[in-house]
């Protein structure tokens, strides 16, 4: 499949996502917490990136802040070149409407919907036709072909989570985050799940940005961050299943030590 | 299990206020009528008491039906009075001459002329320190001779007169006119309450009221020690026989009693059916909150079952959270309920009755009532959905996923409701041929009626889905947001038919009472019309005042009249049958009356002859050639006598049940030789105000009378349905008010169930707005449900019923007040978007991570 983004064939080199000084507190005076503390970050165009770390280590707020649902408390978070800070309600609506796909958990499909009309959502939201044949390749990528016409609660989990993914693709944002996209997920369906975000990066073109705490999960990115505490605090290219793992004993052996 | 029912109800009690509301909605309407009568009662009890508090024993004359003032009162006289004052044990003696006269304002305007009480006349009379106990003068003096009145002060405050002024009133006749030389009061509740009292002096009391000498009833107080038993045995001793009676004094206020409790019952019946109404429709929105309730804590009974519950501790559970909510809802609405109560005298026109005011008077029945109401209604509406949490399986609590409600609907409700609807339609097609008002047929109506919108209620989650698709075309244009929000609706069709029901009970109810109000209205415009050719009608209020008989000729002479014809109104019993007759003259009164005779002709009008209404022939089973054994006026069975019947005419209000020859009813009327209505065709039909003035004149301006054209007598005909619009805006003001509860319910907890959904919605890029016009296009969508079906039941039904009219009014044709029913539509989509504000200001307001935080 050939089928690429035209920014992306544009020599631009400017990453689809960026944070830098990146603070996020929760709660005031006695009660505050810090979930984020100054991180910086670059999320490159047309890479699959893992945010590892332990619960509470700040790396589900990370994906929040970055993705324009969560405001930041200082420091600064874009996507593409816009400030996230700089936006009102409206335009950041329109930002994820745009430039942000999302994949959760818990799929968060429309219940009410079939798999289809899932999936174009976002384009409709955004008043705009979706492309019969751009569809078509996602659709097959992800293999849904025949479970269109499916109401959530007729497919599998692995089904949903496919139909989750096709629906962060379909308008072709600028980055797609993915939060656990595996955590309800047998192994076997969230292998397949993983390899259609890393197909989507490797022949689409995509970039992705996914929140895990799994090794195996991670092992499928061309990146792994990692967080604790709040702060970033190590990062490995290629990774394998194996030496994100090690990393990750490390750090626990370190906070136990520490 | 009682202490997790009352948990329950503190955690989610947010969620049912609305519940709470619409029972205490319902709940307040029994309690007001039932204080408001309690009170009232009360109220004419203290006043009754007081009325009669030194009255031990009253004598009046015996009635006797066609006897003159003189035979009637002629035992009553001074001699009779100075007899009874030397019999043992009576302290005081007190005669009276009492009667009714009407008073016109200063300006011109008769003061309770279509009241046929509260017009109180008295004669002073004076006791032994010259003057009247009963009757203080305030100002001024007594009257003295027949040129002269006083009033009680409420009356002349009024009224507008001043000392000195010239009072124009009427009894029965001719008007009046005397001089205003002093003011009185009273304690008699019924005049301070708005009636009027004028005071003559006692000789000229006399004449008007009874006869020259005579009294109309002597007043008695007995001496400390003496029973009124007792006196009254003893008075009736010295009583001639047959011409007098006595009566205790508390054998009157119970018969006033008896009468109060009637009065005040029959004002109960609105409030009541509001009552009734309102819980109905509450019915379905308790039955939705418990089901709404029961399914979001569906783990949580599942966890109870689990850890040991039983099935019949968890219907408890919830039987005690719906009596707790109930018991709330009780109480707010006992105290909203005496709110009513102090509002509903002047909601409902009781003028005409003079209710006396006074304290609340809250009996232990209307607490018990407001209760068992309450809590009864409440409970028995939860049951559905406590059995529903019953059949709730312990497994589920180990389920993660939230199961999608289910969207099938069971095929026995359809089978149910399929059957009751055709049953109901079937029976109010058998009517169609059916053309009178019978009991039977009305019965047959309301029992279709009623199933109809049974089976309706029952078909609603199944016709929810193909009403709401059809109504989505018109969403769809709206994008996204109009398929988002149809998908939402028919999401449970169940809890959409639920929360659209209590619109659809009042359209149903409204729709249909419109519809019947219009077409009858429309019957009665055409048919006082149709029955008339005259231009003007002069005439009395009741059949117990006259029209002056000089006046027949006075308004003949009227520049601009070609024919007054005089009519004489009174009653005609045969069999057990009381109607109205019209004794006309048959020379004059095709002039006035447009008469379409079936057989026979008015010409053939003699003395001892009668014409019929089609409708009276029919009851009586008589025609033309036949006798009628029957009795004109107040009169009894024994003074039947033949009357030869020579026409049928077709049912017209102007001439009334039976024609009959004018010298025959003024004969045997209430007021011998008198006529009560004078019927004036103009010179080419012309009608003036001059000419209207100068007809008023010439029957001295009384206030007993009215003068109206065609017009005026049209819209005073359209004015008689006016109870039934009350009772129709009562009960859209009511249906709207809880079906407006039940939505705000229905999408306030579709919303907290829905919190992950709006913020995926959110997430991936719908805007605030989006979400707000969401969620108001699916409270459309649900009302615009509810309406359509209650539109279609109530018209429907209204059509059917209509065949039932034209045998009552043979003007009645089916016409749907297009007008109102417009409004009644626009007014339930209002509803709906009103009822959606709040629940979607807090859906938009709601933060996209909750997608990702909210389990």
């Amino acid at each position: 499949m050939s089928h690429t983004f035209p920014s992306l064939s544009s020599p631009f080199t400017e990453p689809a996502a960026h944070a830098s000084g990146l603070t996020k507190t929760y709660g005031k005076g006695e009660a505050r917490v810090t979930a984020l503390d100054a991180v910086s970050v670059e999320f490159a165009r047309g890479r699959f990136t893992a945010v590892m770390g332990p619960s509470g280590s700040g790396k589900s707020t990370l994906m929040h802040c970055m993705a324009g649902l969560d405001p930041v408390t200082s420091g600064s978070a874009r996507i593409g070149r816009v400030e996230l800070s700089s936006l009102n309600d409206r335009q950041l609506t329109e930002l994820r409407r745009e430039k942000v796909g999302f994949v959760f958990q818990g799929f968060n499909l429309l219940p009410t919907l079939t798999a289809l009309e899932n999936i174009v959502l976002p384009l409709r939201l955004a008043g705009r036709r979706p492309e019969a044949e751009w569809l078509e390749t996602i659709v097959a990528t992800v293999g849904l072909a025949g479970r269109l016409a499916h109401r959530p609660a007729q497919l599998s989990g692995g089904q949903q989570q496919r139909v989750a993914v096709a629906r962060a693709l379909a308008s072709r944002p600028e980055i797609i985050f993915a939060d656990e996209p595996t955590g309800n997920l047998d192994s076997r369906s969230g292998a397949e799940v993983l390899s259609f975000l890393r197909d989507s990066v490797r022949e689409l073109g995509q970039t992705v940005v996914m929140v895990t705490h799994d090794p195996l999960a991670a092992a499928y990115a061309d990146r792994v961050v990692f967080l604790s505490d709040g702060r970033l605090v190590d990062e490995l290219d290629a990774p394998t299943a194996d030496a994100v793992l090690e990393r990750m004993l490390a750090f626990e052996a370190q906070g136990r030590t520490t | 299990m009682l202490r997790t029912a009352l948990r329950n109800v503190l955690a989610h009690k947010t969620r049912l206020i609305m519940t709470v509301l619409a029972v205490c909605l319902g709940v307040a309407f029994i309690t007001g009528s039932l204080v408001f009568a309690d009170s009232t009662a009360a109220a004419y009890r203290a006043s009754m008491a007081r009325n009669y508090a030194d009255i031990s024993v009253s004598v009046t004359p015996t009635l006797r039906p066609g006897a003159s003032d003189q035979e009637q009162y002629g035992a009553l006289d001074d001699t009779l009075v100075r007899k009874l004052s030397t019999l043992a044990g009576v302290a005081s003696v007190r005669p009276e001459a009492n009667g009714s006269v009407t008073l016109s304002a200063k300006d011109g305007t008769p003061i309770r002329a279509d009241s046929m009480m509260g017009k109180f006349a008295a004669a002073y009379v004076p006791g032994a320190d010259g003057k009247d106990s009963r009757y203080p003068l305030t100002a001024g003096r007594a009257p003295r001779n027949s040129d002269e009145i006083a009033l009680d002060r409420g009356t002349a405050a009024t009224a507008d007169y001043v000392l000195g002024d010239t009072v124009t009133l009427a009894k029965d006749g001719p008007v009046l006119k005397k001089h205003l030389v002093g003011l009185v009061s009273t304690h008699d509740s019924r005049v301070n309450a708005g009636g009027t009292l004028a005071v003559f002096d006692k000789v000229t009391a006399q004449k008007m009221f009874a006869a020259p000498g005579r009294y109309t009833q002597i007043d008695l107080t007995a001496t400390p020690g003496t029973s009124q038993a007792e006196l009254a045995d003893r008075v009736t001793a010295v009583l001639p026989t047959d011409r007098a009676e006595a009566i205790t004094g508390s054998a009157q206020a119970d018969q006033q009693s008896v009468l109060i409790n009637t009065k005040t019952h029959s004002y109960e019946r609105l409030p009541l059916l509001f009552a009734a109404v309102s819980l109905f429709i509450g019915t379905f929105l308790i039955i939705n909150t418990f089901t709404m309730l029961v399914a979001r804590r569906s783990r949580e009974i599942a966890l109870l079952r689990a850890i040991g519950a039983t099935r019949r501790q968890v219907v408890r559970s919830v039987l005690g959270e719906a009596a707790l909510v109930g018991l709330a809802a009780s109480a707010l609405g006992f105290l909203l309920g005496l709110g009513v109560a102090t509002l509903l005298p002047s909601v409902l026109d009781t003028s005409g009755d003079l209710l006396p005011s006074g304290p609340l008077v809250i009996g232990p029945t209307t607490v018990l009532a407001a209760l068992a109401v309450g809590v009864g209604v409440t409970v028995l509406a939860a049951w559905l959905p406590s059995r529903r949490a019953a059949r709730i399986a312990p497994i589920e609590a180990m389920r993660t996923a939230e199961q999608p409600p289910s969207a099938t609907v069971s095929r026995i409700r359809g089978i149910i409701g399929l059957v009751m609807a055709l049953l109901g339609t079937g029976l109010l097609f058998s009517l169609s041929d059916a053309t009178s008002a019978t009991d039977d047929n009305l019965q047959t109506a309301m029992f279709g009626a009623g199933i109809l919108v049974a089976g309706l209620i029952a078909l609603a989650p199944l016709l929810a889905g193909p009403v709401i698709r059809l109504l989505g075309r018109l969403t769809a244009r709206l994008g996204v947001v109009g398929d988002l929000a149809r998908e939402n609706t028919l999401r449970d069709p169940r809890r959409t038919a639920a929360t659209a029901a209590a619109l659809m009970i009042s359209t149903t109810l409204v729709s249909g009472l419109a519809v019947i109000n219009q077409s009858t209205n429309q019957a009665l415009d055409a048919q006082a019309a149709a029955g008339l050719s005259a231009d003007y009608i002069i005439s009395t209020r009741n059949t117990t005042t006259a029209i002056d008989s000089d006046a027949v000729q006075r308004v003949a002479d009227v520049p601009g009249v070609r024919t007054a014809s005089p009519v004489a109104d009174s009653t005609i019993s045969a069999g057990p049958y009381v109607k109205a007759v019209s004794g006309v003259d048959p020379k004059t009164v095709d002039d006035v009356m447009k008469l379409q005779f079936l057989s026979g002709s008015i010409k053939n009008l003699a003395p001892g002859k009668i014409a019929v209404s089609h409708s009276f022939a029919r009851d009586h089973h008589v025609t033309t050639g036949e006798q009628l054994k029957a009795s004109i006026g107040p009169g009894t069975s024994d003074r039947d006598r033949p009357y030869t019947v020579i026409g049928v005419y077709q049912d017209n209000p102007t001439a009334q049940d039976v024609l009959g020859y004018r010298a025959d009813v003024q004969e045997d009327s209430y007021l011998r030789d008198s006529v009560q209505r004078i019927l004036v065709r103009t010179t080419d039909g012309a009608v003036s105000r001059d000419l209207e003035k100068h007809l008023r004149a010439a029957v001295s301006d009384s206030p007993l009378l009215k003068v109206q054209d065609r017009d005026q007598l049209v819209q005073e005909q359209a004015g008689v349905a006016g109870e039934l619009m009350t009772m129709m805006f009562g009960l859209l003001t009511i249906g709207v008010l809880v079906s407006a509860l039940g939505m705000i319910n229905t999408l306030v907890m579709s919303v907290a169930e829905r919190t992950r959904e709006i913020g995926v919605l959110r997430a991936i890029g719908m805007h605030r707005s989006g979400i707000r016009h969401m969620i108001q296009l699916e409270a459309l969508c649900v009302a615009a449900f509810g309406t359509l079906l209650g539109l279609a039941g109530g018209v429907f039904g209204a059509w059917k019923v209509s065949g039932l009219a034209n045998g009552a009014i043979p003007q009645y044709s089916f016409s749907p007040p297009w007008a109102t029913l417009t409004l009644i539509v626009a007014l339930s989509l209002a509803v709906g978007a009103a009822a959606a504000a709040v629940p979607a200001r807090r859906a938009a307001a709601l933060s996209p991570l909750r997608a990702v935080t909210d389990a």
